[in-house]
């Protein structure tokens, strides 16, 4: 009966995913009339606004985008009128007189003047301002509005680069009645406006229709919006590309991809320069390394060039000092310390470390830094330095090594532009304390003359170079993906910026829209196949529970709704006794002590344990999760969003399982004796030993990138119709399903052998049925319940077990979920998927105990466990 | 039919694939402790990389040019530890308290048993990933994550069977010689059921690799540059295209490490319990 039962529901899902097939192929081709360019960004800001902190980050979604400054910087790095449409200057440079645009709007509607220059100019000097470069706006000594659309600003002396500093992110202009909540709804008179911020996700922007600047929207192929992709991980950079989720990367994490890019025929590869200086940077206040010969015999061990070609696979130019090569005033010291061992381990022998030493060495995420630092700790341990490695997420490194400067060596890439000052800063992490270096920047600061400040550059340089503060490894390259059809993106990267507000976008044919708001045009086919399933199987549960007796499921409810019970108490436990502050984790380096109270206020971590215990369990009782820590959505909504994958990729991979399980199980069975059923034996102890993210790695290997018959991950979305996303969740689906088929196989097989042993099959072998007819009449039927057990079992399993599988395919599910939510310490998050799969599981395994007792009249009278 | 009416007295061929593969992991993560082809971690030789597999190096070298074979052989040693620690801590707390559950019965066996139905209902990798995320990554962490869910596992293994045991009538026997039931559980019952725990700690052996590799694939197991073969896996995805050998023979190793477990598995269990094996294998 069961059998029969769940060969018909097969039947009819078949059927359904058929027809859903049918129906949606409709919808594939949709033309979507927004032009949304998506950007790959592999780090996510901590805020959005550029006037406060020091994140590059930031700068990265917002600048010239959104937020605008009187003066800019172009793509070649020189600076162009901006709000201010000219200027005249005074006084030997002391006084400058901005005159600015004049039918200029922010975003909120209200009108752009020079009381706005004024406040901002103002708010980023102030005493208590917590802009990052706040000393590059401390010569200003007087701001003075002459007309709404002109202001001087006076100086306390002339300062050489005034201009370019008024291009800087950090002296953007912002208006007073907003300045204050830009960090999470900002509002500038950029091009493109704030739309929306999926934390952990994506940062969207829209055109904005009264932007002053040149008429934009004049052809089709301008943008009518912007999506940043927060991409952390190079794979997922890579499958996102290829996929087409993503338009670009401008700064493309994994340099080992980039031969591939230049060869494929959609994509542009453009690698520029960059105001990146990777350095391996020394604790200078400490011993060991607070003894120049430790850091020069440190400078000595390190082959630049290695680590260029093992890291960065050939891209990047060796330095020798913290100053970019593509700089006029540029001084080549990249052989001042040139590769020699022996001259290395002398120095060390000087020191009075013959006996060599032990440092750690602590790297942040991104994999220039993992990577680099492999290769150093071997280049190292050549002179006898042992190289602990240490490695850390950002968060720990800005506390760990930025903030408190508790490290030895780190490895890290300074990307401001010209920031020779961080070295004569009191308290930068180096520890570098050096009067005459300081002298030099402190004259720096006031020389506008060109051929001094050259002079003087240089010198800072050899200085740095000569004091051996850092090993200075190589200007990092700015390597730009494109797909074809992107035109206008920047090369190079003269501020920390991606600028896009001059790129076209051309649709080109593989390229999948992006769409910005999916609500707008999803497709209706999705909700309705759901709908329809859900129904379905609400229908085949409502028989099954009147089969089995109202006395059996009420009995089996309360042993449900008691595990569930103490699931919620033990899963509640676990959460609060972890280590790790989510509020001082959320708010990063710097936090202030009256920030970190206000947001365990707003997070509701200053009430007792109890009370948020039962706020949580009755807020999950009526369906409201609350509300997550990073994505600022309704936890709800996101565990719903991420089932949609989780959900059906489950099915799939047991629908997969369960078409190859059933027959070839049968088949072992009949054939157990012979050489067939031993050869399907041996095939299954190799399915079940196979790691299911290992074979997606050789699926991938074999349909994606090499027969390209399959997406190599990413997951279009529902509303791109059912079967893009049945297509890519194809080969997810076959990982998944194989080790799972391999148990199945067995499974079936020995349940088949059990029922033949049993007397009623002998009875009817002795009434002279074949034994394939007893197989097919009797023994099915009755293997059906051992196997409907496993299946249950595995949907559990694959629920939540797809998590590396899903990582490996870049997908949107709830594994990936969970696990961001655990590595950002967001535990409302955490908590609830983890109850939510918890109860999947005792769900699961009462609607299997449902089934037995709608089958088996007998089970119905006692427990079954 | 025929076949499978043999009682099998002796050890069966998967025991001896099994066991051949297990002892070429074992030995190869052993001799890496006094040798490998080059040294697996510092031999950095940037000219030499992301080479095929050669006769220099049998396996191939990775991006930073260290030699593949030498990286998979002490990677062994990495995922081999991990896991039987992890297994001895899953054993050593798992069996005595399933013992004691079956020699007290009544209010300390419900406690082991509802925490045991518990434990299963919850998603395994996840927690183990919540361990290790938050513990901070690292191969002793990893072991305490993967050990903690072989806790239950082995008490409910040592329960069932010792529970059937009590009423034996060696046991009665001993009680009635005075044996305390610490005493009758250590030398009547543990022996009794050291075949079943033997079997399923090799079972359990496999599953415990295989986290392993999860773990280290997704960043949290033994950090770099130790070599472990879920690290290695994850390093080589953005270069299959051009470099399949590095994600071909970590993972080849993973495959075989758990097959070859498997198979050791079964044949024990064919050994110790020919009856089963009729239906079984």
């Amino acid at each position: 009966m069961v059998y029969k039962l769940w060969t018909k529901l097969l039947r009819g899902q078949l059927l359904l995913l058929l027809l859903t097939a049918l129906l949606s192929a409709g919808f594939v081709g949709q033309v979507f009339a927004s032009n949304i360019l998506t950007v790959g960004i592999q780090l996510e800001p901590p805020n959005l606004d550029p006037t406060q902190g020091a994140a590059a980050a930031v700068d990265e979604v917002v600048y010239a985008n959104l937020f605008e400054g009187l003066t800019s910087i172009t793509a070649d790095g020189s600076v162009t009128p901006k709000l201010a449409k000219r200027w005249e200057i005074f006084e030997n440079g002391r006084r400058y007189r901005f005159f600015l645009q004049d039918n200029v709007r922010f975003h909120d509607g209200s009108a752009f003047t020079a009381e706005d220059v004024k406040f901002s100019l103002e708010r980023a000097a102030a005493a208590d301002s917590v802009n990052a470069q706040k000393s590059l706006f401390e010569p200003i000594e007087n701001i003075e509005v002459v007309s709404p659309t002109i202001v001087d600003i006076s100086l306390s002396h002339a300062v050489g680069s005034f201009l370019t500093h008024l291009a800087w992110g950090d002296a953007v202009i912002v208006a007073p009645e907003t300045a204050a909540s830009n960090a999470t709804t900002p509002v500038g008179t950029g091009p493109f406006m704030f739309s929306r911020w999926r934390k952990g996700v994506s940062i969207d922007l829209l055109l904005n229709p009264s932007y002053w600047g040149a008429a934009s929207n004049t052809n089709e192929h301008n943008l009518d919006g912007l999506s940043f992709r927060i991409v952390p991980d190079p794979t997922a950079a890579f499958a996102s590309l290829l996929a087409g989720e993503i338009d670009g990367f401008p700064a493309y994490p994994a340099p080992e991809n980039l031969e591939q890019f230049r060869r494929h025929a959609d994509f542009n590869v453009l690698v520029g320069t960059s105001e990146g200086e990777t350095i391996l940077a020394i604790n200078n206040a400490a011993p060991p390394l607070n003894d120049i010969r430790v850091r020069r015999a440190l400078n000595y061990a390190i082959d630049k060039q290695a680590i260029i070609n093992g890291a960065m696979f050939g891209y990047g130019q060796p330095i020798g000092s913290h100053f970019p090569p593509h700089h006029a005033s540029y001084l080549d010291l990249s052989n001042r310390y040139a590769h020699d061992v022996v001259k290395a381990k002398n120095l060390l022998v000087q020191a009075g470390y013959a006996q060599g030493l032990e440092l750690s060495l602590k790297l942040p995420p991104p994999s220039y830094a993992r990577r680099s630092g492999e290769i150093i700790a071997a280049q190292l341990n050549a002179i006898g330095v042992q190289v602990n490695i240490e490695n850390l997420e950002w968060a720990q490194w800005l506390n760990q090594v930025f903030t408190n400067k508790n490290f030895e060596l780190t490895l890290v890439s300074h990307t401001e532009p010209l920031d020779l000052d961080i070295y004569a800063r009191d308290n930068y992490y180096f520890g570098y304390d050096d009067a005459e270096y300081k002298k030099l920047i402190a004259k720096l600061s006031v020389t506008n003359d060109l051929q001094e400040r050259d002079g003087l550059f240089k010198r800072a340089q050899r200085k740095l170079s000569e004091d051996a503060v850092n090993v200075f490894l190589f200007q990092s390259p700015k390597m730009g993906v494109w797909a074809k059809g992107i035109e206008g993106v920047w090369v190079n990267s003269p501020v920390q910026a991606n600028d896009v507000t001059a790129v076209q976008r051309y649709h080109s044919s593989n390229q999948l829209s992006n769409e910005l708001d999916s609500g707008s045009s999803k497709s209706v086919v999705a909700p309705f196949v759901a709908s329809l399933l859900g129904l379905s199987f609400l229908l085949v549960v409502a028989y099954l529970a009147y089969r089995a007796g109202a006395n059996f499921v009420f009995r089996r409810l309360a042993t449900l709704v008691i595990t569930m019970a103490v699931a919620t108490m033990v899963i509640f436990t676990l959460v609060e006794i972890a280590p790790g502050d989510p509020a001082e984790f959320m708010m990063g380096l710097n936090a202030e002590p009256e920030a970190l109270s206000a947001l365990r206020t707003e997070m509701g971590l200053d009430k007792s344990v109890l009370h948020r215990y039962f706020s949580w369990v009755g807020g999950a009782l009526r369906g409201d999760f609350g509300t997550s820590f990073t994505y600022q959505s309704s936890v709800a909504q996101l565990i719903s969003e991420r089932l949609q994958v989780s959900l059906p990729l489950a099915i799939y991979a047991l629908t997969l399982a369960l078409l190859i399980a059933i027959p070839v199980g049968i088949i072992a069975a009949r054939h157990r004796a012979s050489v067939v059923g031993g050869a399907i034996m041996s095939g299954t102890q190799l399915g079940i030993a196979i790691p299911n993210f290992w074979l997606a790695i050789l699926l991938v290997l074999g349909f994606a990138s090499g027969l390209r018959w399959f997406p190599v991950g990413g997951f279009p979305g529902w509303q791109a119709g059912i079967l893009p996303g049945l297509y890519a969740l194809t080969l997810p689906a076959i990982a998944l399903a194989v080790p799972q088929a391999a148990i199945l196989v067995r499974v079936v097989r020995s349940a088949l052998l059990d029922t033949l042993n049993e007397d009623y099959i002998r009875t009817a072998r002795a009434k002279g049925l074949s034994q394939d007819e007893a197989l097919k009449y009797h023994a099915l039927r009755n293997a059906a319940i051992p196997v409907l057990t496993i299946l249950g079992l595995q949907f559990s399993f694959l629920l939540a077990g797809g998590i590396i599988v899903e990582n490996v395919f870049y997908l949107p599910g709830l594994g990936r979920l969970v696990f961001q939510a655990i590595l950002q310490r967001d535990l409302i998050v955490v908590e609830s998927v983890v109850l939510v799969l918890a109860f999947a599981t005792v769900l699961v395994a009462f609607l299997v105990d449902l089934t037995y007792a709608a089958v088996d009249p007998r089970l119905r009278s006692r427990r079954v466990v | 039919m025929s076949n499978t009416l043999i009682v099998r007295s002796s050890l069966s061929l998967s025991f001896w694939i099994g066991a051949s593969i297990i002892f070429l992991v074992v030995l190869m993560a052993l001799l890496s402790l006094l040798w490998t082809p080059y040294d697996a971690v510092n031999l950095v030789d940037v000219g030499a990389r992301l080479q095929a597999p050669s006769w220099q190096h049998l396996l191939g070298t990775d991006y930073l040019g260290r030699d593949v074979l030498s990286q998979v052989m002490v990677g062994a040693r990495t995922s081999i530890s991990v896991a039987i620690v992890a297994i001895l801590l899953g054993v050593g707390i798992g069996v005595p308290l399933g013992l004691l559950a079956a020699a007290r019965g009544g209010f300390i066996d419900q406690c082991v048993m509802r925490a045991n139905d518990l434990i299963f209902a919850f998603p395994a990798l996840i927690l183990a990933i919540l361990f290790t995320a938050w513990l901070g990554p690292g191969a002793i962490n990893a072991i305490v994550a993967i050990g903690i869910f072989n806790i239950p596992v082995f008490a409910r293994l040592a329960r069932g069977p010792a529970l059937s045991l009590w009423s034996r009538e060696f046991v009665l026997a001993a009680r009635a010689a005075g044996k305390n039931k610490f005493r009758i559980s250590a030398e009547h019952i543990l022996p009794n059921i050291a075949n079943l725990l033997v079997v399923n700690a090799t079972i359990q052996f496999s599953l415990a690799i295989i986290a392993e590799a999860g773990l280290s694939y997704l960043g949290l197991g033994a950090q770099a540059p130790t070599p472990s073969w879920g690290r290695m896996l994850a390093e080589s995805q953005t270069m299959i295209s051009f470099a399949p050998w590095l994600a071909f023979f970590p993972g080849g190793a993973i495959f075989l490490t758990v097959f070859g477990l498997n198979l050791l598995g079964d044949g024990l269990r064919d050994y110790f319990d020919p009856k089963q094996a009729r239906s079984q294998s």
